[in-house]
């Protein structure tokens, strides 16, 4: 049996996860953007593992009341799990504050005990009541396949909480992260939006652990606000492409967990979503650091290397024109006089010809109407730039490799400046004619 | 005297006859009388987790100093994808072993600590220089991915989702004599890294600069110091798992901190004060066993014990407890009335 892409949506035993997890997703790479901009990504990591004792705990009493599979059971269990982190901060708070222990230990001590404390409650459980215990250890990894259409309600509203505070404190938020003591100066109450801002976090941890899990609940946080870290430029759309990575994060890893058992034919095996989820969403935080239109690393590493062939074509349309053949010359010159190998010189040759600043006869190159325009243009920049350093009060014999650089940056309006500043020269400081832009002498 | 499992000494015995046992039979084994094979259960968990002491005290100590916990909390979690690849890429070498036989074994292990304690450093260090991601979040991203990778090559490998529970969740009660064996050589190896470079360590954790100045390889020895808390955190692995584990390193060293401020006296402190409560939470787990008939996780317990005489010394520690401070104001304070 198979499921198509809709039937996670309307499919009675599927859609409950598929949008259970959305919702969760969204819900904590929103929170995540504040966390990551504010650089407290790994109290995310802590306060996730600190609310796994109180899911034990709470799983533990609760079960006295209610059968693991009630309505209320879910919402009372993540009640727990609330307090629990919640502690968790406080004590994290308490050691850094009154008793001077270094932020990172203070960290990983509470994350480390508070998680053991909940491995002791959960063992306690493990063979008397096998059925709840498997309810917690659901939380470990995240499970959502056993999430039904109630989940859908209390998921959704916790998100629409989560937005709607997020909303609210927009503006606060924004200036607090960004210009403290402005924000304060204009009387905002920091420590209001403080404890608003942790208390959401803590809020986000919680409703995210269902699915993404205890352990790996940080990187939920942190992968998506990154990925739309490098997408974006202002605040309010690093939240948007974040939700909606987190969205797309959560439906890719529910849809993983369901159908990878189906193709390996293990369909007994059930995979948790945890792991998918945030496989996803640090793929899709893989993509962006490397392909983003503006910071990508492979998109920057293009950007230089284009920028490099670009000062070559122009170094050899120059020497072309400098040489002043009507001949032409063969390809073997140009490649020893620009100092390239051969098959890179018949790589930038193919690109001149394709642009039609060059032309070919009997395996000659020829400059062409439009490539003698080029060069001219780049020799003026050259040398207006040469006269412009001079002007500046430097040394004449030592202008030229500046101006080498320059020639290939000097924009169309830099260059009307300069000549304009100049008061339209005639002649470089080393005596050379300055080239007209239209070929005019 | 034959000692098998169901026959152990400590079976029907409450907290404190648990030492009384453990007394008597240290006192055979110094005589020679009890033969290594005899060792019961019980002790391989107490020799275990004083190994695991032992290691943790040498490292956690720099770790806490050069603030580094978080990277060793990283490590904790990608040695779950360390474990599974060096399993993976040195399969075809032991094709002739079962799943079960060589999952664990010292080659494997040696390379799941190398792989797993260069792959975490070496990909949070390219994403933090190359890509220029702030430190906190390429740290956080990169360990919770690989751990991700790990749970699900683990899951997918044995289509079985116990295994990487128990990874992180360790199980005490399933110890034998090969994990003793690997416990302490692990130690061992900690402890010959350490007599030979104590004063790098020392040097290069409270004057980084001086260090690198003087000549000192101070980025090897991090790397270093990485590799042997990858290699330790692989001897607690199946005793308390890769999360838990953190405790040994953390929580001793706070604990001696407390106590001293000298680090030759913090090192030995964090050794000698988490052994005992190591000894005590067997004892206190074999207890609740008997008396309440409750079987709780031995490692949940451990860790809690640690946090409380954590939590005990934070209050009541001679110079900096909270108690002991108020109680010495107060004192100061009839003093000066009394006069």
């Amino acid at each position: 049996m198979s499921y198509s892409l809709l039937d996670f949506f309307t499919d009675p035993v599927l859609r409950a996860p598929t949008l259970g997890s959305i919702f969760m997703c969204i819900s904590s790479s929103l929170v995540g953007v504040i966390v990551v901009i504010r650089k407290r990504s790994l109290l995310g990591e802590a306060l996730s593992h600190a609310s796994y004792p109180g899911i034990a705990l709470g799983v533990t009493l609760l079960a006295a009341f209610f059968t693991p599979s009630s309505d209320g059971f879910a919402l009372a269990v993540l009640g727990c799990a609330f307090i629990s982190s919640l502690l968790g901060m406080l004590l994290i708070d308490l050691l850094q504050k009154r008793f001077r222990v270094k932020d990172d230990a203070a960290l990983c001590f509470v994350l480390s005990s508070f998680f053991g404390l909940g491995v002791l409650i959960a063992s306690r459980i493990q063979t008397t009541h096998a059925l709840w215990y498997k309810q917690v250890q659901a939380f470990l990894y995240g499970q959502t396949a056993t999430m039904r259409d109630i989940h859908i309600l209390i998921y959704a509203a916790l998100l629409v909480f989560t937005c709607v505070t997020l909303g609210l404190l927009y503006r606060e938020i924004q200036i607090l992260t960004f210009d403290r003591s402005f924000g304060q100066s204009i009387g905002i109450n920091s420590k209001f939006v403080e404890t608003a801002v942790l208390l959401l976090t803590v809020l986000a941890i919680v409703i995210g652990i269902r699915s993404v899990g205890v352990v790996m609940m940080a990187g939920m946080l942190i992968a998506p606000a990154l990925a739309s870290r490098q997408l974006t430029h202002t605040l309010k759309h690093m939240f948007i492409v974040s939700g909606v990575i987190g969205a797309i994060s959560g439906f890719c890893g529910n849809y993983f967990s369901v159908m990878i058992p189906f193709y390996l034919k293990a369909e007994k095996l059930s995979l948790p979503t945890g792991p998918m989820i945030l496989l996803t969403a640090s793929f899709l935080c893989l993509l962006a650091l490397l392909f983003a239109p503006q910071r990508g690393l492979i998109t920057r590493m293009l950007r230089v290397l284009k920028f490099k062939r670009n000062c070559q074509l122009e170094n050899i349309l120059k020497a072309l024109w400098k040489e002043e053949k009507k001949e032409g010359v063969l390809l073997q010159e140009v490649a020893s006089s620009q100092n390239l190998s051969s098959f890179k010189t018949w790589l930038r040759m193919r690109k001149l010809l394709s642009k039609g600043w060059l032309s070919i006869e009997n395996h000659r190159f020829i400059l062409s109407d439009k490539g003698e325009k080029k060069a001219r243009e780049v020799v003026r920049l050259h040398r207006l730039w040469e006269l412009y350093l001079v002007h500046l009060g430097h040394c004449k014999d030592k202008v030229h490799a500046s101006a080498e650089e320059m020639e290939h940056v000097l924009t169309p309006e830099l260059e009307k400046q300069l000549t304009d500043f100049l008061r339209n020269p005639m002649h470089d400081p080393h005596d050379q004619p300055i080239p007209h832009k239209e070929g005019k002498e | 005297m034959i000692a098998t499992l169901a026959a152990s000494p400590y079976r029907d015995v409450d907290f404190f006859s648990f030492f009384g046992v453990m007394f008597q039979r240290l006192f055979q084994a110094i005589q020679g009388n009890l033969p290594l094979k005899d060792l019961a259960s019980d002790e391989i968990q107490m020799l275990v987790l004083i190994g695991l002491c032992f290691s943790s005290a040498l490292i956690g100590a720099f770790l806490v100093l050069k603030k580094m916990t978080m990277m060793a909390n990283a490590l904790c979690h990608t040695i779950l994808l360390g474990i599974v690849l060096a399993f993976l890429l040195l399969k075809p070498l032991f094709l002739e072993e079962g799943l079960s036989n060589s999952f664990l074994s010292l080659k494997i292990l040696i390379v799941a600590s190398f792989l797993s304690g260069l792959l975490t450093t070496l990909l949070t260090q390219l994403l933090v220089h190359v890509a220029k991601v702030q430190e906190d979040a390429s740290i956080g991203l990169v360990f919770t991915s690989l751990f991700a990778l790990g749970v699900v090559l683990v899951t997918l490998y044995t289509k079985n989702v116990h295994i990487g529970t128990e990874a992180i969740m360790g199980n005490i009660d399933a110890l034998d004599k090969d994990d003793l064996s690997l416990v302490g050589a692990v130690a061992l190896m900690n402890l010959v890294a350490f007599f030979f470079f104590f004063r790098g360590f020392t040097t290069s954790t409270f004057d980084p600069l001086f260090a690198g100045s003087i000549g000192l390889p101070v980025s090897f020895l991090n790397y270093f110091i990485m590799v042997l808390t990858a290699a330790t955190c692989i001897a607690a692995f199946r005793a308390v798992g890769v999360l838990l584990v953190l405790t040994f390193f953390v929580g001793p060293p706070l604990m001696a901190r407390l106590l001293t401020d000298k680090l030759r006296t913090m090192i030995l402190l964090s050794f000698v004060l988490p052994a005992i409560g190591s000894i005590f939470s067997v004892a206190l787990s074999r207890h609740i066993l008997v008396v309440y008939q409750t079987p709780v996780s031995t490692s949940g317990l451990v860790v809690c014990v640690f946090a409380l005489m954590y939590l005990l010394l934070l209050l009541f520690a001679p110079k900096k407890g909270v108690i002991t401070q108020i109680l010495k104001k107060k004192a100061v304070f009839q003093q000066g009335n009394s006069r």
